[in-house]
């Protein structure tokens, strides 16, 4: 990143409804500033002002009521598996990885997001405490990654 | 009735399964049984929709101006329409309106999808080109594990077992065992189906839809030129027409709940003014046997939490089932998942059904309406629904 960018990004609002000048890369509501505050160990959901509910990761819009009052907002880091299976025939790219465990958790907030899991699937169970995590791409998540993917961060889930 | 309302006047595909031929071979074969002893595609085709999933299998684009000029038309309207496995009813339904409107008098709905190109590892990625890139994708989720999500959830809310979804492949493939047009023309039994590996827990290996080579073709036009190609046969018209999409991401939705196809298919049923208990064969889209669970659930054939009973004979279900008959081509799971051709593949079923031309082992007696749902990404992220009557 820029100096310029560091500046703006002091500056972008974290509330919605945006101006077309808000939508930059260091905006929360858009994937480079999602996954630039995840590395920065936040996990970030969009609140919808009307019904309350989280979206992650946050966007200009809420999907349940079309309301576009939102607010960005840091999300606890643990929650509960809601489902989870295992992966045995993955992506070619992450080939080496498989067999391994993916799930959908509700965050203590009461968003949901799916990722891997970072235990076997014998080990994992519907109602599992888990915590969040973030960490550097490894080389095979690189190479699987379109340019600007490249340096954003990995998010799993370990058991408590 | 009025003059514009749109019927299947001619259906045709090719074989499903593995094969040499490229897509647009398996459009001609699917055109040339379409067509045969009718008016060439020249002299009635006014337009042109194309359901495929993705150009990554044949690194093809402009199918719908490709196939156009492989039917013999060069300067009507055509396009590729792009919904993952909804693609083929997606096209139906940009057909369907522009006869309903008046604009055209017959449109070529038609789909292709060379699967095998790239073997399992290609159609894996292609497949997975229809999940959210920024959370799923990069979890390394693919199609069986997202519905193994949906799986896990409903085996844990509701009665079913793993060996109620294997019952579900048993039917389908029964059902395949009887269509001449199936990929797998052959029985399985429940311990052969709960014996195969695990694919993504709790889905194993026969809960999976295969990949298919494969290409349908279905005409939709005005009742007059509808009679051109089977005079000899009722007429089918499409009464209904749904559309309905979910989330995206599949941790946002109701994970035993599919909503978009239920708006999809209350949509369908207004249009007709039927119900769900008019139904009496439904094609449902069972990618994954869960899928044939939900739909059923969705399309208001079966109470919440038992479309699982599928299977089972109609006098044998839960209290509030319809009679309905599921996937009697064989469903997707058997009869082959070609997936931009699918929806169209199911158009032809019902077609069958409804005209009395199924094989005679297949055939449900006196069936006068039929419903076919076509999903796409994850579930219901998109989902066409339509309704046939004669």
């Amino acid at each position: 990143m820029t100096d310029d960018d560091h500046t703006e990004s002091e500056t972008a609002p974290t509330t919605a409804p945006l101006a077309r000048d808000d939508v930059t890369p260091d905006s929360p509501f858009t994937l480079p500033g999602f996954f630039a505050a995840l590395d920065e160990g936040d996990l970030l959901a969009a609140v919808c002002e009307e019904c309350g509910k989280r979206l992650v990761p946050p966007r200009p819009a809420c999907y349940a009521c079309g309301g576009r009052q939102l607010h960005v907002e840091v999300q606890p880091r643990t929650g509960t598996v809601v489902s989870y299976t295992e992966v045995r025939t993955p992506p070619p790219a992450l080939a080496d990885r498989a067999p391994y465990t993916v799930a959908i958790v509700e965050l203590d907030s009461g968003a949901r997001l799916t990722g891997r899991v970072t235990v076997p699937y014998a080990e994992t169970s519907i109602g599992l405490p888990v915590r969040l995590t973030a960490r550097d791409p490894d080389e095979d998540e690189r190479e699987m990654a379109l340019s600007y993917e490249v340096d954003w961060p990995i998010h799993e889930f370990d058991p408590v | 009735m009025t003059d514009t309302e749109p019927h299947v006047a001619a259906v045709g595909t090719s074989p499903f399964g593995r094969t040499e031929l490229t897509g647009r071979d398996l459009f001609s074969a699917a055109v040339a049984e379409a067509f045969e002893g009718g008016p060439d595609p020249a002299e009635v085709v006014d337009a042109m929709y194309v359901g495929n999933q993705s150009e990554s299998y044949e690194h093809q684009i402009m199918y719908g101006t490709l196939l156009a000029e492989w039917c013999g038309l060069r300067h009507v309207p055509a396009e590729r329409v792009e919904g993952c496995a909804a693609a083929g009813a997606l096209a139906l339904r940009h057909a369907v309106e522009d006869v309903r409107s008046g604009r055209r008098d017959a449109v070529l709905a038609c789909g292709v999808e060379k699967m095998t190109a790239g073997g399992t590892a290609g159609a894996t990625n292609a497949l997975s080109a229809a999940f959210d890139r920024a959370l799923e994708q990069r979890s390394g989720v693919t199609a069986p594990s997202q519905y193994a999500l949906l799986a896990q959830r409903y085996l844990h809310e509701t009665d079913a077992t793993e060996r109620d979804l294997a019952r579900i492949a048993v039917k389908n493939h029964a059902n395949a065992a009887a269509n001449p047009r199936a990929q797998f023309q052959r029985e399985t039994d429940v311990e052969t189906v709960l014996d195969s590996d695990y694919v993504a827990p709790p889905l194993k290996l026969f809960d999976c839809a295969p990949v298919t080579d494969g290409a349908a073709a279905v005409l939709v036009a005005t009742e007059e030129i509808a009679r051109q190609f089977a005079d000899d046969r009722p007429p089918v018209r499409v009464a209904g027409v749904g559309a309905g999409a979910n989330n995206i991401g599949v941790a946002d939705r109701d994970l035993t709940f599919v909503e978009g196809a239920h708006e999809a298919a209350a949509e369908a049923y207004e249009q007709a003014g039927l119900t769900a208990d008019d139904v009496d064969i439904a094609e449902v889209h069972d990618a994954f046997t869960i899928s044939e669970a939900l739909l059923a659930e969705a399309a208001g054939f079966a109470p919440r939490g038992r479309g699982y009973e599928s299977a089972l004979p109609p006098a044998e279900r839960s209290d509030g089932w319809t009679d309905t008959h599921l996937s009697t081509s064989g469903g997707l799971k058997a009869r082959g998942h070609p997936i931009g051709a699918t929806g169209l593949a199911q158009t032809v079923e019902v077609y069958e059904q409804l005209t009395g031309t199924a094989t005679p082992e297949r055939q449900v007696d006196d069936a006068t309406t039929g419903l076919l749902i076509n999903e796409g990404g994850v579930a219901d992220a998109v989902t066409v629904a339509h309704v046939l009557t004669t």
